[in-house]
This record gives C-alpha cells, sequence and structure tokens, in this order.
C-alpha cells in the first residue's frame, strides 16, 4: 500500500523534488565560490569568507520552508483535485491513510535532504580549511532533516485540516495581532507585546520552530 | 547821564547778579541730588534682582533627587523631574544589563552632579547621608547626556577602585559597559585578527592556551616573556615616536632582544596583549553566556589567577571558558556553530507527531 501511495505521490510530486534537490545540491556550493584555498590565507580573507559562508547558511532554512512548504501540500494536492475519491475507495482506515501520506511525504522530502548532504560533502572535500575553521556537512544536513520536516508537518496538517480548524487557527493568529493592538491603544507602560511574546515562545528552544533559528553555516568556527 | 546809566548797571549787576547765581547753584544742586537719588534707586533695585537672579540660580541648581532601583542620583533642579527621572531609570538599566555591579553597592551610594547645590542638607533630609558620595560631571542641561551612561559609568568606575589588584590592572575601568554602549564586538575581532601577536593569531585559530595568553588570564611570573616575543615587541614599540622614548626602547628599536623586554617590564607595553575590547568582550561574554551572578562572583572572587577566577565563576575550565568566549565572539553573540543534537531534535519530533495527529483525527472528508 505504501509503495502505491509513494508512487502516487511522486508523480504528483516529482518536479519541486526535483528542483528542491537541484537547489539542496547548489545551495553548500555557493559557500565555496568565494574561494577554496585558505589555509595560508590571511586572516581577514578568512573572516569575509567566513561571514560568506554564514550569508548562504541564511538561505537553508529557507529552503526547508520551502521543501514542507511543496511536499505539505503537494501531498494532498491530487485528493483536492479528486474529491477524495480515491482515498475514500481505499480499503484502508482514514488514520492509515494519512499516515501512509505522511510517510511517503517524508520519504520524498529525504530526496532534498540527501541532495544537500551531497552536496555540503562535495563543498566540505574541495575547500583547504585554516586552523579553528571547521566544516558541519553532517550537522547542517540533520538540521535541514528536521527544519523540513517540521515545516513539512505544518502544512500536511493545515493543508488537510476542516475549515473549522482553518478558521480557529487564523483566529488565533487574528487574535494575538488584535491584542496586540488594544495593548498599544490603551498605551500601558511596561506591556509586553503579545505578538513578539507568541513569536518568543515559538523560535525560542523548546519552541517548534527554534530548528529554523540559530547557525546555518557549514564552515564556522 | 551816561554817568547815572553806568552806575544803574553796576548797582543791578551788583544787586541782581549774585542771586540769580545763587538761583541757578540751588537749582543745580537739587537735581545732582535727584539724579544722585535715582542711581541709589537704580542700583538698589539692579542688586535686588541680582541677589534675585542669584537665589533663581541657586534654585535651578538645588539639588533634586532621583532614584531607580538601587540606583539613587541628585541633579540640579533645573534639569527637570522628566530628565532627571530618566537618567537614574537609565543608570540602572545600564547596570542591570552589565550585571557585574552587586545591588548592596549601587545602593550603598549616591551619586551628586558636581553642579548640583546644597546636596548636603538635601541628603541629611532623606536620611542618605550615610551614604558614600561619589560626584559625576552630568551636564546640567536638559536632555543633554540624559540616558544614564554617566552614572552608571560613575558607580562602575567606583566598583572597579574597589576590587583587588590583580582586577584592577586587567579590567578596564568601566568594565564592559563601553562593549553594551559602543557595541565594539567588531573592535575586539578586529584586534584578535589583527595578528600583532603569535599568541593572537593561534588564539583566532582556535588553540585555547593562545588564548589565554592573548588575553593575559593566567598568572604568569614573567608575562612579557610568557605572551610576547622580542620581535613583538620590538614591532609594537617601533609603530611608536622612538625617538622620544627612553634608551631601552631604541636599543629596542636597533635590534636587543634584552633592551625589548626590559622596556616592556618598565611599563611600555600592556602585560596583556589583547586589547580593552577584548576584555570588554570577555566580560561580556561571560554575562551573557552564564549569568550577572557568574561576573559578580567572578569580580568577587580575590583567588588565583584571573581566568581561574572567571572560570570558577562560570562553571568550566579555563580552556572551555576562553574557546567559548572565541566562538561567541567570532559568531557575533550566536551559537557557537550549527548544531543538531537530540535537544534540537526532541521539539521537532514531538511538534510533528502532534501534527500528524491531528491531522489523523480529523480531515476534510470525515
Amino acid at each position: 500500500m505504501f509503495k502505491q501511495v509513494l508512487k502516487a505521490q511522486w508523480l504528483a510530486a516529482r518536479l519541486p523534488v526535483v528542483l528542491l534537490a537541484l537547489l539542496g545540491f547548489a545551495l553548500p556550493l555557493l559557500t565555496v565560490t568565494s574561494g577554496s584555498g585558505l589555509a595560508n590565507a590571511p586572516v581577514e580573507r578568512v573572516g569575509q569568507w567566513l561571514f560568506a559562508a554564514q550569508q548562504v547558511g541564511v538561505l537553508i532554512p529557507g529552503l526547508a520552508l520551502l521543501a514542507g512548504l511543496l511536499l505539505g501540500i503537494g501531498a494532498w494536492a491530487p485528493d483536492h483535485a479528486g474529491k477524495h475519491v480515491y482515498a475514500l475507495a481505499l480499503p484502508v482506515p482514514r488514520s492509515m491513510f494519512v499516515l501512509l501520506r505522511f510517510a511517503a511525504g517524508v520519504t520524498l522530502l529525504a530526496i532534498p535532504v540527501a541532495a544537500l548532504g551531497v552536496g555540503a560533502l562535495v563543498a566540505t572535500l574541495s575547500v583547504s580549511l585554516p586552523d579553528g575553521v571547521h566544516a558541519y556537512p553532517l550537522q547542517l544536513t540533520a538540521r535541514f532533516a528536521m527544519a523540513a520536516l517540521v515545516c513539512f508537518a505544518i502544512f500536511f496538517a493545515i493543508s488537510i485540516a476542516t475549515k473549522r480548524a482553518a478558521v480557529a487557527t487564523l483566529g488565533v493568529i487574528c487574535g494575538v495581532f488584535l491584542a496586540d493592538a488594544i495593548l498599544a491603544s490603551l498605551s500601558i507602560k511596561d506591556a509586553a507585546s503579545v505578538t513578539s511574546t507568541v513569536f518568543n515562545l515559538l523560535t525560542n528552544w523548546p519552541g517548534p520552530l527554534s530548528i529554523l533559528m540559530g547557525r546555518w553555516a557549514l564552515f564556522d568556527v | 547821564m551816561c554817568r547815572i546809566a553806568v552806575a544803574l548797571f553796576t548797582l543791578g549787576a551788583t544787586v541782581v547778579g549774585p542771586r540769580a547765581e545763587a538761583q541757578g547753584a540751588a537749582a543745580g544742586t537739587a537735581r545732582v541730588r535727584a539724579l544722585a537719588a535715582r542711581a541709589e534707586s537704580l542700583e538698589a533695585k539692579i542688586a535686588k534682582q541680582d541677589s534675585l537672579a542669584k537665589l533663581r540660580r541657586y534654585e535651578d541648581l538645588r539639588a533634586r533627587r532621583f532614584s531607580a532601583g538601587d540606583v539613587t542620583v541628585l541633579v540640579p533642579g533645573v534639569v527637570g523631574e522628566a530628565t532627571g527621572q530618566r537618567i537614574a531609570d537609565g543608570a540602572r538599566r545600564y547596570l542591570d544589563s552589565l550585571g557585574a555591579v552587586p545591588p548592596s553597592f549601587v545602593a550603598s551610594l549616591v551619586t551628586v552632579a558636581y553642579a548640583s547645590a546644597g546636596w548636603d542638607s538635601v541628603l541629611r533630609a532623606d536620611g542618605l547621608a550615610a551614604r558614600t558620595r561619589i560626584m559625576a560631571e552630568i551636564p546640567a542641561q536638559p536632555d543633554s547626556l540624559a540616558d544614564g551612561w554617566i552614572v552608571a559609568a560613575r558607580i562602575v568606575r567606583a566598583y572597579v577602585e574597589r576590587l583587588d589588584p590583580a582586577w584592577r590592572s586587567w579590567v578596564p575601568q568601566d568594565l564592559s559597559l563601553g562593549f553594551m554602549k559602543g557595541r565594539d564586538d567588531a573592535a575586539a575581532v578586529r584586534e584578535l585578527a589583527a595578528g600583532d601577536t603569535r599568541a593572537g593569531t593561534e588564539c583566532l585559530g582556535g588553540r585555547a592556551a593562545a588564548c589565554r595568553a592573548w588575553l593575559g588570564v593566567d598568572r604568569d611570573a614573567n608575562p612579557y616573556t610568557a605572551r610576547y616575543t622580542p620581535a613583538e615587541i620590538r614591532s609594537i614599540v617601533s609603530r611608536r615616536m622612538v625617538e622620544y622614548l627612553d634608551v631601552s626602547a631604541q636599543q629596542c628599536v636597533r635590534g636587543s632582544d634584552d633592551a625589548c623586554l626590559r622596556y616592556a617590564q618598565t611599563g611600555g607595553v600592556s602585560p596583556v596583549p589583547a586589547g580593552l575590547a577584548s576584555v570588554r568582550s570577555v566580560l561580556r561574554a561571560i554575562r551573557v553566556l552564564h549569568g550577572a551572578e557568574a561576573l559578580r562572583h567572578a569580580l568577587a572572587d580575590t583567588s588565583g589567577a584571573v581566568g581561574e577566577r572567571l572560570a570558577r565563576a562560570a562553571g568550566i575550565g579555563e580552556d572551555s571558558l576562553v574557546t567559548e568566549w572565541r566562538a561567541w565572539l567570532l559568531t557575533g553573540g550566536g551559537r557557537p556553530r550549527v548544531s543538531a543534537s537530540a535537544r534540537d531534535a526532541m521539539p521537532v519530533l514531538l511538534f510533528g507527531g502532534l501534527l500528524l495527529l491531528a491531522a489523523a483525527r480529523s480531515g476534510r472528508w470525515r
């Protein structure tokens, strides 16, 4: 059953998957475009190079978000188009079908993750690093995998959510902004911003989006 | 006839002339008196106005007390309520953020602006006479430097003056207050990357022992031989106006290694190769990574070398401390490097599982 679901999902999402794999492979290689022979380079040049590597690193969580978005929504796109007739015709409970879709999506997600891993490895092997600077291809790939998984789970759940759940989510988001607007209109001194508090909760550990934050450089001290 | 006319004229002149003169003199005297009286009145008026102005000036300068947390500051009245409070609030914020000065020490002080008058009576009236008074140059103009920085810096300097000699010779006068104000982390990186000494270059490369030497945190019997080579001292000296320096400096530049060491040991070169920005960054890193309490403990510690005190307060080894500082500095205060630990994975798996559960339990075709 998994094979069939995976095949159907691959046929529907192969273009985004290939595109994401290409981007995943290319991004780490961008890091080494500004030079590779750094073992005896002047300190200033190493500093600039590290800075450039960090700038490229910022794009990687963006790629994770894109991968999660495309594959998460793409996982349900054929079902939405076919009014879920295919799913309803299958002799499996709904929860099992959701699990199969999720597993198939995660399997497809592994392709851009692996591509990024290969790209990071190639970039690491192509550069001679000075003392004190290290490459982190494995950590970067693992972190990318986790970030992509979170994003995929979010968009996967949103995509299949009921209208009531969508309205509730939208309501919570609007409520947060409304609370901020009310606090601002009351001019309460030292009142904390609700939006920034919620954002901090989500993006600081153990917040679910904390994985997207932090450092993403392939080469670092 | 002619004689009669002459006689009459003479009589007239004799009788009428003096009277007219007398009349003119009397009028003049009255005028002078009036003028003198007027002058006196004006003088009195001016004196009165002067004394009023002085009084007003005194009132302008009369000390007013503002407090924020443990910070108490006396500023001239002319500074105004809002600005005075802003100075006190700002000083408290700076000190809280710095975290190095114990609150009990701050509470034992009162900072008085030089320009304020009658502060002693204000202190007595407010029951603050027992506090240690420190003077600060706070401009009387409202809004000028009113963010409390000057007060905070003065309090920090008073605290540094009380530290033990090992600390006083290592920490800057403002501890790391300048690091917060000037955001000079870039300056610290530049100092490290400048490559003036081998210790600095190796520290940049990641060797912990070199970082310790560069920061001068170990208690070396001879810091100059442990942290510098004669060539490095020569390089530092040769960038100065050698003709104005002493003989040992000139001999150093001419190639004498002994002279270089001699010149350095007489105070010509700092025993700490790192600059002030780097030392400030160490204190700031301790504050950020281990909290204000750790920094306060370190500064209150008086046993062992500076590095041992810092490491003890942070609860880690000396090498770990300098490695942590280096990564903190070079990454702009961020996480040391990309991480993918179980700690990172836990929220991801938990949240992913929850979303999957939610998706399985409710859906559009249910």
